[in-house]
């Protein structure tokens, strides 16, 4: 406020914040353009019937306001059992979150914040093997798994998942990393354990990280279609990447029901993100520190 | 101590994994035990993989009226779309477990042979098989090379036609395509169909429209007596009729512009651009009849013709192929799988099974009224059966994918798109495309 | 700390016996295919190192190294200051501000099945939208066919890929900056430090580990690009928008050749493992822990 006044030109009483804010949502607003277009064009794509889907020039959809505006959504929930997939999927994908946030912490905070031998070795290795591809790894595990009789379970779905997630425990190091020694040299004074130190002192301050780490790790098994398809056959226990191939035929798909079903599978997905949005801008804020 | 709570959470970790699956599993199994029926005598569990979700109802149908005929056989039917049908076999087949029958592309069935993997079913065909009774014409393609034995049994086939305009040919004033049309005729419908409308110098409507892929040039190839490998199929060698057939190809976009060059249509699926009267003719296959139905909608009105045919053609070869079902060498119970088979290739296979253009191999089935769908287009269904008559040759070998190009924009497809586009000369692009395929085919045949 | 010598072993436990098992296990066995040739479906043959040497004599091999820089080279800076903008954008108290956040994460969960329908409609030759600009606003007469031209089915690629990983890349960069302590930013503007000097004095230092975090996370991911060249371009026209991974991928599944994919993925290795050795290795240069 003091400064807007010292600058002898503005006339207008232009406050510098208001500037700011301005070009702030206009910026907010052009890059927010870009980010949804696809998402919208996909749900035009939704509400067209199943010819017009490709046309180009593009259209405005042909269903939009007409009587069967919702039949692509009907047809999918109810004819293809949408909501047992669904439950399957949020059944998988968050036993696999769940699994990386107590995993991936209890490695990070050791990775951070304690000397152990072959602790280097140990974190390059688990760096090394997130840069093989999947697609050589995948026959090798399809193999153990079908030695561990695990077929058509879940556990090839979530177990490994479970424990070990490369993303998740070194980004938990970093964030651990960073929070500062005092802290721990304060609470041993007070006869705290390691583990105590753990629960009561670094997961509390990483609260934004971790809930990134959840979503992270939620999205990516949500989304996984190749372990779900080699690993699942009974109808029963399919998720809803699986249940989205049904409109896959030999030559070609029903692009307004895939679409649908897409837009249906993305749903639970930003739910979860609402939630967990405001515990990574208000984490530090509600957990305070202690 | 220290440890105590740490071991503790992992104890809990491993109990909730254990606990979540055990229950999810429990609960899930359960049902379909439910539904069966008690086994009376030895009941025989046959596997079926199929490559397409979007028919597994009906395909579960067909499957429940064979398991009522034959109560001793029970079925499960499983549909995995393409690409991850393959992956999914293969990992199967690496832990020595391939499911009993599945479906089979004619695009790997010499390699699915070679390695062993099929079972011989020639014994069970001379046996049960009726030859009058199914297009015998596209058998070929599931025969072990060296023996001659069949280790597949098609339950359909596809071929490729050429699709034309009827209203465009009419506004043209140009007479429809028939049998015996030449690649003269051709050019010079082409020429009237090609038409710009707003005089920009880019028409709104060609008369042809294609690119390197394979139904769209094999076609050609083989309507000129022509072939891209040698006699055994195990180098690529394209004859001088294939040359031929190609340079006519290329003078139509960069000779006479009576086509568009495969990068203007970038961003169009392929099989959009005829339905979306952006060409009067498109060949390629009759399983996307219906697409162009899709799409097309009730905007002009199309049929079906052969493709045209070149200077040396002696008569009609048609480009077909049948899609499949195999045994594993392994399966366990070969003669319930034959019988299966046999049931669900034969009459059972109705045709609201068959996809648009696709004929089933059962000729009573294929010959009836329902599968001409008078009330749909196009008007000539019945042209599939009499062009099914002059099926000829097919270029699938071991490492087809890979140096023919599919889906990949690399291989023969891309190096004949450069030409097309202008990119690249014939001749060079050929050269290429000889050496890229060689050291392929090398591979499988030293 | 005080600790005993075998606590670090027990956080670390749960962690270990994953990698071992189901990470380290899979990979031992497909280094040990690397040595065979090997269809997926009949028994591996041993072929010594024919795969490797292949590899090394391949023209397609090498063109496919280089798309895979290329690609890295602009998509790494490209994700990592596009997603600091957003992050630093929504990290401000405004008005509506959650929504904002939730609009740039949207493309990293839509569908790609979607994402690839309305790109290629983007990059469409004539009737897509980006050509359609070009001719009619910048007067550009013969605007490239840009998923069909060689020069450019990469770059666009890249752009689609930026676009889609950076609303992931800002909320790992917007946890970061939720973690510095605003009571710092109060006391630097009680200093007279502006903006500017505050985000390089106090935003940026803070956020280095952070930083790091994402650029190794975005390199790795940058290497195994893959879902975006498969639905949009198959790595064509003629492998000019193959990059290493789809190319394992192909061979691995399509050109039914499992030793050489896994060959592949070896090379793989040590050029991404170098590139990270040496990240790791300039680090302390540049990355604080504690201020």
């Amino acid at each position: 406020m003091t400064m807007s006044v010292t600058t002898p030109k503005s006339s207008g009483r232009i406050n510098p914040r208001h500037i700011r804010i301005v070009l702030s949502y206009l910026a907010l607003t052009f890059l927010a353009i870009f980010s949804i277009f696809p998402f919208l064009w996909m749900l035009n794509t939704t509400f067209q019937s199943q010819g017009a889907v490709f046309s180009l020039p593009p259209k405005l959809g042909d269903m939009i306001f007409k009587p069967g505006m919702f039949d692509a959504y009907k047809e999918v929930l109810t004819k293809y059992n949408f909501m047992r997939y669904t439950l399957n999927s949020l059944f998988v994908a968050g036993m696999a979150a769940i699994g990386q946030l107590i995993t991936a912490s209890l490695a990070g905070f050791a990775f951070a914040k304690m000397e152990f031998k072959g602790k280097n070795l140990l974190f390059g290795i688990l760096l090394s093997t997130s840069m093989i591809p999947v697609s050589v790894t995948i026959i090798p595990e399809f193999l153990l798994m079908s030695k561990l009789n695990w077929l058509d379970t879940y556990l090839p779905l979530i177990v490994p998942s479970f424990l070990v997630g490369t993303f998740g425990t070194f980004m938990m190091r970093e964030f651990f990393s960073t929070i500062p020694n005092e802290l721990v040299e304060a609470a041993m004074l007070d006869g705290a354990t390691t583990f105590r130190i753990y629960r009561t002192i670094f997961l509390p301050l990483s609260v934004p990280a971790m809930t990134t780490l959840f979503l992270i790790a939620f999205i990516h098994n949500w989304n996984d279609l190749l372990r779900p398809v080699l690993y699942i056959s009974s109808s029963s226990l399919r998720t809803v990447t699986v249940g989205l191939t049904s409109f896959q035929g030999e030559y070609g798909a029903r692009w307004n029901l895939l679409l649908a079903g897409a837009t249906i599978s993305i749903l639970p997905l930003l739910i979860i993100y609402i939630f967990a949005q405001r515990y990574i801008v208000e984490g530090i804020a509600t957990t305070g520190l202690k | 101590m220290k440890h105590h709570n740490l071991l503790l959470l992992t104890l809990v970790l491993v109990s909730l994994i254990a606990s979540g699956c055990g229950g999810k599993q429990t609960a899930t199994v359960a049902p379909p035990a439910s539904t069966e029926k008690p086994a009376t005598e030895e009941t025989i569990t046959l596997r079926y993989f199929m490559w397409d979700p979007e028919f597994s109802e009906k395909e579960q149908q067909m499957v429940d009226k064979f398991m009522a005929a034959n109560p001793n056989i029970k079925v499960e039917l499983e549909a995995v779309a393409t690409p991850d049908y393959w992956t999914k076999l293969q990992a199967m087949s690496a832990a020595g477990n391939l499911p009993c029958v599945f479906s089979m592309s004619s695009g790997y069935v010499d390699q699915w042979i070679s390695d062993g993997l099929l079972a011989d079913i020639q014994s069970y065909v001379d046996r049960d098989i009726k030859p009058d009774d199914y297009f015998t014409g596209v058998f070929d393609v599931v025969r072990d090379k060296k023996s001659g034995h069949m280790h597949a049994f098609p339950f359909a086939f596809v071929e490729t036609v050429l699709f034309y305009n009827q209203d465009a040919f009419d506004q043209a004033g140009v007479p429809y395509p028939t049998d015996g049309w030449t690649w003269d005729d051709f050019l010079s419908a082409a020429k009237k169909l090609t038409v710009d409308k707003d005089g920009d110098g880019t028409p709104e409507q060609y008369g042809f429209w294609f690119y390197g892929r394979y139904a769209h040039i094999e076609s050609w190839v083989y309507q000129n007596d022509g072939r891209l490998l040698n006699k055994d199929k195990t180098r690529f060698d394209p004859d001088d009729n294939a040359v031929a057939a190609l340079k006519f190809l290329n003078s139509l976009i960069n000779e006479y512009g009576v086509a568009p060059k495969p990068k203007e249509m970038e961003g169009i699926r392929q099989q959009d651009v005829f339905p979306m009267g952006m060409s009067a003719m498109w060949v390629d296959g009759a399983w996307n009849i219906n697409n162009v139905r899709e799409v097309a909608g009730d905007k002009f009105h199309w049929a079906i013709a052969p493709i045209p045919r070149g200077p040396q053609a002696t008569g009609d070869t048609a480009y077909g192929w049948p899609d499949s079902l195999a045994i594993s060498a392994n399966c366990a119970h070969p003669d319930e799988a034959w019988e299966f088979i046999k049931f669900i290739t034969g009459p059972a296979r109705t045709i609201d099974l068959t996809f648009g253009g696709k004929v089933p191999i059962y000729k009573p089935v294929a010959l009836s009224d329902e599968f001409l769908e008078r009330d749909k287009q196009p008007p000539n269904k019945d042209f599939l059966l009499s062009w099914a008559d002059h099926t000829g040759p097919t270029s699938f070998t071991p490492g087809w994918g890979e140096w023919r190009g599919y889906a990949d924009g690399a291989g023969l497809e891309g190096k004949l798109n450069s030409v097309f586009n202008g990119e690249e000369d014939l001749n060079t692009a050929l050269s290429e495309a000889k050496e890229h395929a060689n050291s392929v085919l090398e591979r499988y045949y030293p | 700390m005080k600790y005993s010598k075998t606590t670090p072993y027990f956080f670390i436990l749960p962690m270990a016996t994953g990698l071992l098992v189901f990470r380290l296990g899979p990979i031992i066995v497909a280094a040990l295919a690397s040595f065979t040739k090997w269809n997926i479906r009949t028994a591996p043959q041993f072929i010594g190192i024919g795969n490797y040497t292949e590899a090394i004599n391949s023209e397609i091999f090498w063109l496919v190294v280089k798309n895979t820089i290329e690609y890295m080279v602009i998509f790494v800076p490209g994700v990592m200051l596009l997603a600091l903008l957003l992050a630093l954008l929504v990290n401000q108290k405004l008005r509506g501000i959650a929504f904002f956040r939730g609009i740039y994460f949207l493309p990293y969960i839509t569908a790609m099945v979607a994402v690839a329908m309305v790109w290629n409609w983007i990059f469409a030759t004539r009737f897509g939208i980006l050509n359609f600009a070009l001719t009619h606003y910048f007067h550009i007469s013969n605007p490239p066919a840009w998923l069909a031209d060689q020069r450019w089915a990469l770059p666009a690629l890249t752009i689609v890929a930026i676009w889609k990983e950076s609303g992931f890349q800002m909320m790992v960069f917007l946890a970061g900056l939720q973690g510095i302590p605003t009571s710092l930013y109060e006391a630097a503007a009680i200093d007279g430090a502006d903006k500017k000097q505050q985000f390089f004095k106090i935003t940026f230092p803070l956020l280095s580990p952070v930083t790091f975090f994402v650029f190794i996370n975005t390199l790795v991911i940058a290497f195994k690009t893959f879902d975006i060249t498969y639905t949009m371009t198959g790595g064509g026209p003629n492998y000019a928008s193959t990059t290493l991974v789809f190319y394992i991928y192909q061979n691995a599944f399509i050109y039914d050749r499992m030793g050489y994919a896994t060959a592949n993925a070896v090379l793989l290795l040590l050029i991404v493992g170098a590139i990270t050795m040496f990240s790791f290795k300039m680090k302390e240069r540049w990355v604080n822990y504690a201020l």
